[in-house]
Formats: C-alpha cells, structure tokens, sequence
C-alpha cells in the first residue's frame, strides 16, 4: 500500500571527541521513532500505553534506520539493551534507542587554527526506499534537542539543525535522508599560548642578536642557531596531532615566515661578519709594520675567547721596551694616516664612508636591521590577523 | 533393576524443577511485575571495586562497580517451608523480566564475562529478588582546569531506567545514604578521592517525560607532589639560573649570551612537555600561569644583558672618540689584558695605566694619564650638567655594570614575591 511514514527525534546527549586525524566525530544520541501498526493495536479503556523494553523488538517490525557514512557504532547494552518500546492503544509505536555512533565529517584545514567545521550525521533506512518508508522529522526544526551541558573542551557549538533530502542510489532508487547539522567553531587560545606566543617570543628573542657587539662572534651565532632550533621545534611538535594534508594550514603560514625571520637574522649576522673581516683585511695591508705585531696579538686574543680585535688593537699595540719618540711618532703616525685614510676615503664615495664606519663599533648593517626587522615583523602579523579573523 | 531406576529418577527429578518452581513458562515476562498498576519500586545498591582511570584529555572516569537491584515480583514466588532463597547464575535473566538500568553519559560500558556473565540471581520464596551484576563504565566528567594541577573534580555517576518512567518504576537507593560502599583498598595514584555520596533527581525527557535518575557523586583532589616535581620546580631552578648570568663579568659575552638563550630553550621545553598531557582548553590553567611568567623572567635576563652590551659599547664609542683628541700611552698593559680575556677592556687599561714596568715613568706619561683622568673627570663634569647619565657613564667604566647591580636585587626580589602570590591564591 502506501508508504508508512516513520517520524524521527533526536536528543543529543554529547559530542565525545572530535578527531583531526581521522576525520571524524563520535556523538552519544537518543534515537526515537514515531510510527504507526495497527496489528499492535490493543483494548484499552484508560488509553494508557505500554511500555516495553529490548526484548520485545525481535517479535515486531522495528525501521531499520541507519547512519550514513558512520564508521563505527553500536547501540549501548549495559545493563540491558538501552532499548525501549511504548505501544499505544490505538496502533502507535515510540521506539527509542540510545546510539554512539562514529561518523565521517570531511575537514578543511586550510584556515587552522581559526577554522569553522561543519559536520553532519546522516539517517537513512536501509532497505526500505521513499515509496516504502517515508523518514521526515517529527517536529520539523524542533526535532533536534541537545542536553544543557553539551559542551566540548576546544570547540564551540555554533549550531545544530535538522534538514532533509533524498538521495539516489543507481541500483536501488531513491531514499528518505535526514541530516543532523552542526557547525563547530575552535577556540584559538590553546594554540595562541601553544604556538603563536612562543614562535613571537623566539622571533623577538633573534631581533637581540642586532643589539649585541658584532665583535662577539660567539655570542650572536650561538643566540641566533638556537632560536632556529626552538623555532624548528615548535613546528614539529604542531605537526604532530594533525594529519599530513596537502595543502598549507594557517599556522603553517605563521610559523614558517616566523621561521623565515629567525633564519634572516643567522644570515645577517654571517654578512656582517664577513663585511667586517673585508675590512679588516683591508686595514692590515694598510699597516704594514705593525701588522705583524696585531696578527700575534689578535691570535692570541682569539686562541682565548674567540673574539677579533680591530683597528682599536692596533692604535694601543705598542713594543713593550721603547716608549720612545720613535714609537710615539710612529703611534701618531698611524692615528694620522687613520685620519689620512679616512680622509682619501671621504672623497671616494659613500663606500668610503661605509668603511669608515665599520671601523666603529656598530655595523650598519645592524642599525638598519634593528628597526628593519621588528617593523616588518609587525607589518605582517597585521596582514595576518586582519585575513584571517 | 535398582540402579536404572535411580538414575531415571534422578534426572526426571531434577530436569524440571526450576521451570516448575519458577513456573517460568506460565506468565509472560516481557511485562513488568504488577504491569497495569502502581509503579514498581526498585531499589538499588552499589559497591564500587575500583575507579580505574580519570582521563583528562578525554573528560572521562572509568569505575568497576557491583551494582544490585532489590525488587518483589509474585509471579516469582514459590512455595517453600524452609523460607530459604535460591540462587542463579545469569542465565535465567533471559527468561524473567529485570529492571533495564542504565548509565546516563556513558561512552562504554560493559558487565565482565569472565569465566561466565558476572551476574546473580537470588530469589526469595516471597518473590522478592536481588539482581547483582559486575559492571566496568566508562563516563562522562565535566572537568574544570582553571585551577590545574591545585584543582578538585567532581564527578558523578548516574542511573536511570531506559523504558520505564516514573509512572511504572520507582528507583531509589535502598538504603539511603548507606546504600553506597566502597573497597577499602580503593585509591588513585594521582588523586586523593574526598567523599563518595549518593543522590536521587527526576529528569525530564520532553518526548518520554519523567525518569528517577540515581547519583553516585564523588570527589577528586589531585595531588600536587608529581607537578612539583615534574614541572614547577625545574621552571624555579632555570629562572634561577638565569640569574647567574647577572654575576658575571659583563665582558664574557658568548658566556651570559649562551646562558640566557639555554635557559629559554629550556623553559620553551618544559612548557610543551605539560601541554602534551592535556586537553586543548580554551582558558588558562594555574600551571600556565606559572610557566609563562617564569619564561618571561627568564626572556627579560636575556634582554637585560642585551641592554648592558649596548650601553657598554655605546660608552666605549664615546670613550674611543675622547682617546682620539687625547692620545695617550695608557695601553702599556692593554695587550696583555686583551691576551686574558679578548674584550676590549680600556677600562682596565685606565685603572692599571699606573703600573709600568719601566723606570722611565716620565713626566709627559704622568701627564698624559692626568690629561686622560682630567678629560674623564671634564666629561663627568660637564655630564653633571647633562643629568644621571654622566654618573652611568662614570660607573660604566667599573667592572660591573649598574643595571646588573639592579637586576641581582631586581629579579629575585620579584620573582619571590610572585611566588608568595601565586601560591597563596590557589592553594
């Protein structure tokens, strides 16, 4: 005859997990179906129903409705099978069932983890197709009720909603769909302290390196190898718990160009380096006669703490024995061709002027870095944050 | 002859007796006792053997429990003049009806079947039944981590019937308050377990309606020795650390440098290693509270040294360029210092220019040291003018610099007071 319409309500009692890697959601849900058999029809003169439990659905015709798209379930059996019956007296049948059930929800990762899920559970009979069994919701939207505590430690519970459809099947025909819609937006402050807080601390933590005295060689590789090793380890350990998708996350994005500028800061500080033992060359070739003096000194500084002297030894590396005019002509000597040299140095061009300054303290290089470095950085955490909240 | 005899009377004897005292073929079991009429009260009683795990990434206990259904049903009674009871083994549950409880926000949940189903059947000659069952349940816990790992949970377990309403089954703990035991071995490595008790609600179904729901609540504190150990005190001893690097020479770079980066790395460490154990919640735990402030110590050691260099050698530009007006021959020991330590140390040079090894201390050198301490003292002098920065200035040339006396006092002072703080807040 005509196809008898199974009416549907869902109570969710909880969300249990959600799982990145697998893909997949596994939710804890009362099941109830509305139908009505009028074999099941009894006297009665107070219309009171009756109510069952397990045991009597092998000997009645139960829906056979089931999930979608599930990967595991199983209907809860402790300490009886969490199955009820209630028959009313005119033919009505409540059939209620309590289900844990893990389903598939296909996840895009390409906004994580500022990303909004959207899953659905999918309810379908199996054998019986739309011109048999017709599956519609009981109280249209209202159909869908949650428990008051349904909450999920990382997400947040947009929206649940019911809707319907039909789906096709070339072998079979056409079915009753109903859909069990929930949107789930993550709470992004576990991966702010996780991995946003540290990755900017370490990029900060690089920009020191600017500040230190380029003389300490040491000192700044050492500064700058390590950031790269914490930044590195800060990438691997958000890898860990997601599953290797082909295409890039946002905190990739961030952590990689945070990555990005911790390595600049090794390479900026390895030109600087060079740049300066350029001029120091050129310096001694400059000296001549009290090169040979610097280069026993320089060495020795060296053998102790690895640290290269420049033309600052020089001026003050006078012979231990004479403290003669000769000496002191000479030291002004080369205070004065310092002076000379700098001099020539001005008319060449800005270069000149390049060198005279390395011969300070500073590199410019550095001076540049210092602001360069910090406000690029702040530039493109406003591009960040502005595309992706 | 005698012995086929007693052997057919043997089992005719015993083949029946159970259906036939039970009479379990003459009523129909699938409806309660007392079906069409009052409620039927089932009492309910519980032993909890273990709690097995608390999850806190999954929020959920497991407990291992004996749970007993106390009820009276006539179609069960049986004639019997010694008033004793009869015991069964699970397999008559099939047969009778038994109350359908069940766990309400349980995940998994099963009744132990080894080496049979653990379960018991006793019935009274009155009809009277106890229904006893070994269940291990795996269920939910909401659990708050504001206060982790000084926190205290609270859990409960809850029973309710699946199927029968308030109208026809009546749930209660059979003996109130009492009706709850535990082992006594019963305990956890990580908590101290506060108090089992019980409770009783009605809850609201808006499809089925009103259901007796039974509570086992209990509570959970944590013991705090294992975090300490583990996490608290190795974040205490890297921001002591860090402190080290103030009582060095403020010369030694790569040594503060390298020290001060160790110590990040290393609280960068233990920071992850707490998060790898917990789940991703959206608000901050007390735990991280304490790790971040710490690393933030540990970040500010590295900047102060950061500072210090700079200072120190935008000093030594300002000094290099007075040398260069006054030359003077204060650098007699200055390669040998350099030979001890590599860093520029005019410093030194400057304090120790009064020592030669020549006779010929001439007047033109003690002059020249006069010119230099004259153009030092004119340059404090005329700084006096500018403000505190000629007296840093001044003091920049001692050994140790002025912020690093500071921060010797500075950090540790803070550090302890943040100390007092925090723990008196959540303990």
């Amino acid at each position: 005859g005509s196809p008898i319409p199974v009416g549907i309500d869902v109570q969710v009692e909880s969300i249990d997990s959600i799982s990145e890697v697998d893909m997949d959601f596994t939710m804890t849900l009362y099941l109830r179906h509305y139908w009505k058999d009028e074999r099941l029809s009894f006297h009665s003169n107070e219309n009171k129903s009756m109510t069952f439990d397990g045991r009597l659905i092998k000997k009645i015709w139960v829906p056979d409705v089931f999930f979608v798209h599930s990967k595991r379930s199983f209907i809860h059996d402790t300490t009886v099978e969490n199955i009820m019956l209630r028959v009313y007296p005119d033919g009505n049948v409540l059939f209620s069932l309590r289900i844990t059930v893990s389903a598939m929800c296909f996840m895009d990762f390409s906004r994580f983890p500022l990303d909004t899920q959207n899953c659905s559970l999918e309810l379908e009979s199996y054998a019986y197709n739309e011109d048999d069994l017709m599956l519609y919701w009981k109280h249209g939207n209202k159909s869908l009720t949650t428990d008051e505590q349904i909450s999920l430690s990382q997400f947040f519970i947009e929206e649940f909603s019911a809707s319907s459809g039909l789906a096709f099947y070339s072998s079979t025909g056409w079915y009753n769909r109903l859909f069990i819609n929930f949107a789930l937006r993550r709470h992004i402050f576990f991966f702010v302290l996780q991995s946003y807080f540290p990755a900017m601390l370490m990029v900060m933590l690089s920009w020191v390196s600017f500040w230190i005295d380029r003389r300490a060689v040491p000192a700044r590789v050492s500064l700058g190898i390590t950031t790269v090793l914490t930044m590195s380890t800060i990438m691997t350990g958000v890898s860990a718990s997601m599953p290797q998708v082909s295409y890039i996350k946002a905190v990739d994005v961030y952590l990689w160009i945070s990555f990005l500028f911790v390595f600049l800061s090794v390479i900026e500080y390895a030109a600087v380096n060079y740049l300066t033992t350029i001029e120091e060359r050129k310096q001694l070739k400059k000296k001549g006669k009290a090169s040979g003096m610097y280069s026993i000194d320089a060495v020795q500084a060296m053998a102790f703490d690895g640290c290269f002297h420049d033309t600052d030894v020089d001026m003050d590396l006078t012979p231990l024995s004479d403290r003669s005019e000769e000496n002191e002509t000479q030291e002004r000597a080369a205070s004065v061709s310092n002076v000379d040299t700098t001099r020539i140095k001005r008319k060449r061009s800005l270069k000149g002027n390049v060198g005279k300054i390395i011969l300070q303290n500073n590199h410019v290089i550095d001076t540049y870095s210092r602001i360069i470095f910090p406000s690029v950085y702040i530039v493109f955490n406003f591009f960040y944050w502005g595309l992706y909240i | 002859s005698h012995i086929y005899k007693k052997n057919h009377d043997v089992t005719k004897t015993w083949k029946g007796k159970t259906e036939q005292l039970l009479r379990v073929d003459d009523h129909d079991f699938t409806m309660r006792p007392a079906f069409g009429g009052p409620a039927i009260p089932v009492g309910v009683d519980v032993q909890v053997e273990s709690l097995d795990s608390i999850s806190e990434v999954d929020m959920d206990f497991t407990m291992t429990l004996y749970l007993r259904h106390y009820w009276k049903d006539e179609r069960l009674s049986f004639p019997s003049t010694t008033n004793k009871s009869m015991t069964f083994d699970g397999r008559l549950v099939k047969k009778i009806w038994v109350p359908d409880v069940f766990f309400v926000h349980s995940k998994r949940s099963f009744i132990h079947d080894t080496t049979t189903d653990n379960i018991m059947l006793r019935v009274f000659p009155d009809g009277h039944v106890l229904y006893s069952m070994r269940i291990t349940v795996t269920a939910m816990c909401n659990m708050d981590f504001s206060h982790f790992p000084l926190d205290s949970q609270t859990c409960s377990l809850e029973l309710e019937s699946y199927a029968y309403t308030d109208e026809d089954l009546m749930l209660y703990w059979k003996n109130g308050n009492e009706s709850l035991k535990t082992d006594e071995k019963i305990s956890l490595s990580q908590f101290l377990i506060q108090k089992f008790h019980t409770t009783s609600r009605l809850a609201f179904y808006s499809s089925t309606g009103w259901y007796n729901r039974l509570y086992i609540n209990f509570t959970l504190r944590r013991h705090i020795f294992f975090f300490l150990l583990q996490t608290y005190f190795p974040a205490t001893l890297m921001v002591m650390l860090s402190w080290v690097s103030f009582w060095i020479d403020h010369r030694a770079v790569p040594a503060r440098v390298s020290l001060g980066i160790t110590t990040v790395l290393t609280m960068s460490t233990i920071i992850t290693g707490v998060n790898a154990s917990m789940p991703r919640v959206s608000y901050i735990k007390a735990v991280d509270i304490y790790l971040w402030v710490s690393f933030v110590f540990v970040f500010l050691s590295v900047l102060e040294y950061a500072a210090v260099n700079y200072l120190t050698t935008v000093q030594e530009r300002k000094e290099r360029k007075l040398r260069e007006r006054f030359p003077c021959a204060c650098g007699i020991t200055h390669s040998k210092t350099m030979m001890l330590d590599g860093n520029y140390s005019e410093s030194d040079a400057n304090s120790l220019a009064g020592y030669t090894r020549n006779q010929m201390v001439s007047e033109e050198e003690k002059q020249e040291k006069m010119v230099v301490h004259l153009t030092m003292s004119n340059e404090s002098n005329s700084s006096r003018n500018r403000g505190l920065k000629g007296h840093v200035g001044l003091r920049i040339i001692q050994n140790t610099h002025a912020i690093d006396k500071y921060s010797r006092l500075i950090f540790p002072g803070t550090y302890i007071f943040f100390n007092l703080i925090y723990w008196s807040v959540f303990s």
